[in-house]
């Protein structure tokens, strides 16, 4: 019982931690967006073990909730987007690929180094994993530096949101419901005013790429 | 008492709520109304106060965070609500005539009111929480006030943002003094603090002494934090400038007493040569301005800077003495920098009420522009008159009083020991007199260009005398400035009350005003009566000469025409010649701007075709220190624009930076 909790866990925070490396590696818009969506069921499927483990039922229903809105409702609404923009692709990131990939490791081995205390403190199986969710953050926020498309910065902003929801969960005994309830639905609504951000800003300005919009000064 | 103060608390929340909520009609009638009530109601509790001598307190410590809203009225603080509320009263009566102009709109009006409701809250305040807060809303509530007709008018932005800057660094200075002593005393009650101040080291009590010296003063309008002031009362519309002019530069001697004198027990000599000197040039520089200045209510606003300055060499003098162990010296230089200032209060929201009449009637401030209006308007001339007399210092009107007071008490404290005391209270004595003669040069020239001679321009041809409300206002302060002046005891007597001096006041007496202990006396009323009986006699002995003489026929020429016919309104002097002396002697100083542009006929290089003279007399001051400054932190924040460029990218990198620095270091 105890192994296969620890390896189901094990599981899902590498899916969770792989999509992250994934956004970062595929160019094409689609496939980033297909990967934010594995995310999501990832990390609902974290709330779910941590939660059938605890015999908390709470934390099971907010990893419904979670795979709801972040597996299902965001991913669907920044597809639509990227649906009226044929050959969406993240063509020339101020780092190419290559190079962001090693820059992931290198803050993947940070989070690891910067948690050393906290996983210690905490002690559990699921602690230990903590450094995943800090180094997802990390690697959330690199994308929103180094990508120059809208869409992939919602992508970055969601894997922000996604690190630090997994950190929650890992580190503390569940977070409460109405906490996750809030900042869940905060994250879709900036998801809905970005998608619709980002959809006018194509169509009155034909604009994708943000730096773009450094014209539009007076 | 308690219920004179909540009378009104509730006349002035009243006033300030029909302001923001009554329609259009009405509305300037019915908050004026209601601000007359709420200074009637201030007037006497201020003087029941000052009448007994005993402080009036009033606590709610739920009212405000830290510490609560505290009343403490003290007669010294009775002494300046009496002087705000009476101008303010005053002011209110001629907003109701005004409101046909301007400052009808409902923020206009919401502002007006509230800035009142600050002007007497201040010296009320108990507490260090209270103080501030008044503070910040006689300041905000002005700016405002000074901002609000700035759709049509830029000027009048620049002028609010200049007095924004000033009077909100002034108001940290205040803060950081305030709350520094407050901290030291562990109470935010100035009775606690006036207790724990004693302990206070050297250097912590100047440090404070210092801020709050440059927080008050540029209140005041001292160099060289004045700048705002010409800007801001030339620029706010007539009665709020009566108000800024006449109430809200007391406020700032207030504070400079109340942090020196009352927290701070007197300090130390130095403090007061610093004031004396700060005065001093003040004094000069606002006199120099006033005099050359053509805009009539920029003249105006330099001169209530060079009255502030003279109260300020008056309140140097005071606590120099009392450091140096003259305290009937101090005594009577303390009651002068107040006496001063009451009849500043007088005579300044006079002559900013006529100033106002004169530019809702004419548009215009300029004085080129203006001229000939005594015979349209015959009360504001003659309430401008009586204010020019006063400023001047001539009896019998009250400015002469003070003027008397301050030369004895500066020739008094000549005697104080040190060198450093007796070369700057030399100096100050020759201030007073340049001051002086200055000031007379600037009056003549504001009252004779503006109302003697022939109108200089359409508007001023066509100008109606000011509506009733206004011209009363304007008269009941000239009348105070006369009554004041021939029974000067009227003023000095409450001040002796406000500061407790007891049956040994250093000046009394309602006929002869004598000093005691020190020498020197004078009776204003036979000066005045004598005065009256040298005009008398000049005028009649003119009228008999003539007739004695056989001039039966007497020509009527054009005044000011030298006997001339066919004068035109453009062979007057104007304000910018009449200045032009001044301007020359003072060139080193002024350094003003002058352009001559001349073009010859083509044919000739003997006649010309065209010639165009421009002048421009910026303030020195301003000039030479706060341009470079405004320039550097302009070049400044244009440097630092570089780091934010506005890529959404390099800022999103700054903050992964910080978040991996953060994490790093708190590992």
């Amino acid at each position: 019982m105890s192994l296969s909790y620890v390896s189901l866990l094990d599981l899902a925070v590498v899916v969770v931690m792989v999509t992250a490396a994934l956004t970062l590696w595929r160019q094409s818009l689609a496939a980033a967006v297909k990967a934010l969506a594995v995310q999501g069921v990832g990390l609902a499927a974290v709330a779910v073990i941590l939660g059938a483990h605890r015999h908390d039922l709470v934390l099971v229903g907010v990893g419904g909730l979670v795979l709801v809105i972040k597996a299902v409702a965001a991913p669907w609404l920044i597809g639509r987007v990227v649906a009226h923009d044929h050959a969406a692709r993240e063509a020339s990131p101020l780092i190419n690929v290559p190079a962001s990939l090693v820059g992931a490791g290198v803050l993947t081995l940070l989070a690891f180094a910067a948690t050393r205390d906290v996983v210690a403190l905490v002690g559990t199986p699921a602690g230990r994993l903590i450094p995943f969710g800090v180094a997802i953050v990390l690697i959330g926020f690199f994308s929103m530096v180094v990508r120059r498309r809208a869409v992939s910065q919602i992508v970055g902003l969601l894997t922000i949101d996604n690190g630090i929801a997994l950190t929650a969960f890992l580190g503390t005994s569940g977070v409460p419901l109405v906490v996750e309830l809030g900042v869940t639905l905060d994250v879709l609504l900036a998801v809905v005013v970005l998608q619709v951000l980002v959809a006018q800003l194509q169509r009155h300005f034909n604009v994708h790429d943000l730096d773009q919009l450094r014209d539009l000064h007076d | 008492m308690t219920i004179l103060f909540v009378a009104f608390l509730a006349c002035a929340g009243a006033s300030a709520l029909a302001g923001a909520l009554m329609p259009r009609q009405g509305r300037v009638l019915a908050s004026a109304v209601l601000l007359i009530g709420a200074s009637t109601f201030a007037l006497v509790l201020a003087g029941r106060v000052v009448s007994t001598g005993s402080d009036f307190t009033w606590s709610r410590s739920t009212l405000l965070p830290l510490g609560g809203l505290a009343i403490r009225l003290s007669p010294l603080g009775a002494l300046f609500v009496i002087l705000s509320g009476l101008v303010a009263a005053a002011s209110s009566l001629y907003w109701i005539g005004y409101a046909h102009h301007s400052l009808n709109a409902r923020s206009a009006a919401t502002a007006f009111c509230l800035f009142v409701l600050g002007l007497l809250a201040v010296p009320m305040a108990g507490n260090v929480t209270t103080f501030l807060f008044a503070w910040e809303l006689m300041a905000l509530s002005s700016l405002a006030l000074v901002a609000h007709d700035h759709a049509r008018r830029r000027d009048a932005i620049a002028a609010a943002r200049w007095y924004a800057v000033m009077t909100q660094g002034g108001a940290v200075a205040i803060t950081f003094s305030l709350a520094g002593l407050a901290a030291h005393a562990h109470s935010t009650s100035f009775v606690r603090i006036a207790t724990g101040a004693t302990s206070l080291t050297s250097g912590a009590a100047s440090t404070f002494f210092l801020l709050a010296l440059v927080g008050f003063a540029s209140k005041s309008g001292a160099v060289p934090l004045h700048v705002w002031l010409p800007r801001a009362h030339a620029e706010a519309p007539g009665p709020v400038s009566a108000l800024m002019s006449g109430a809200m530069v007391n406020l700032g001697i207030y504070g400079i007493i109340l942090v020196g004198r009352v927290l701070l027990h007197g300090g130390e000599q130095w403090w007061w040569l610093v004031v004396s000197a700060v005065g001093g040039v003040t004094a000069i520089v606002g006199a120099l301005y006033a005099a050359t200045s053509k805009d009539v209510k920029r003249l105006l606003a330099y001169s209530t800077s060079d009255n502030m300055g003279l109260v300020m060499m008056a309140l140097g003098a005071s606590g120099l003495t009392l450091a140096t162990g003259h305290p009937a010296v101090a005594a009577l230089a303390l009651v002068t920098a107040l006496v001063l200032v009451v009849n500043h209060s007088l005579f300044k929201s006079t002559l900013f009420f006529a100033a106002g009449s004169v530019h809702a009637a004419t548009h215009s401030r300029n004085m080129d522009e203006l001229g000939g209006l005594a015979r349209v308007m015959p009360v504001t001339a003659l309430t401008f008159l009586a204010g020019t007399l006063a400023v001047s210092a001539i009896p019998p009107l009250n400015g002469f009083t003070g003027e008397w007071l301050l030369f004895q008490s500066l020739l008094h404290a000549l005697g104080a020991h040190g060198v450093a005391a007796t070369i700057t209270v030399t100096l100050a004595v020759a201030a007073v007199a340049l001051t002086g003669g200055l000031t007379i040069i600037a009056f003549v020239k504001a009252y004779g260009i503006t109302f003697l001679g022939r109108g200089r321009s359409a508007s001023a041809l066509e100008a109606h005398e000011a509506g009733p409300t206004m011209r009363v206002a304007a008269s009941l302060t000239a009348l105070a400035c006369l009554v004041t002046g021939v029974a000067p005891y009227a003023v000095i007597g409450v001040v002796n009350r406000a500061l407790d001096n007891g049956p040994n006041s250093p000046v009394a007496g309602w006929v002869t005003l004598r000093l005691t202990p020190l020498t020197g006396a004078l009776t204003p009323l036979y000066l005045s009566a004598a005065l009256a009986g040298a005009v008398i006699l000049v005028v009649a002995w003119r009228a008999l000469v003539t007739r004695a003489s056989g001039y039966a026929r007497v020509a009527t020429l054009e005044p000011w025409g030298s006997g001339r016919h066919n004068q035109t309104a453009r062979m007057q002097y104007t304000a910018t010649s009449f200045g032009e002396p001044i301007m020359r002697v003072f060139d080193d100083v002024l350094r003003p701007d002058h352009d001559v542009d001349v073009s010859h006929v083509v044919e000739s290089r003997y006649y010309l075709e065209h010639i165009s003279y421009r002048s421009a007399n910026e303030d020195i001051v301003e000039r030479a220190l706060y341009r470079p400054l405004a320039r550097s932190l302009d070049w400044w924040a244009r440097h630092t624009r570089a780091i934010a460029n506005g890529s959404v990218h390099r800022y999103l990198a700054y903050g992964l930076v910080a978040l991996v620095i953060i994490l790093v270091v708190v590992q």
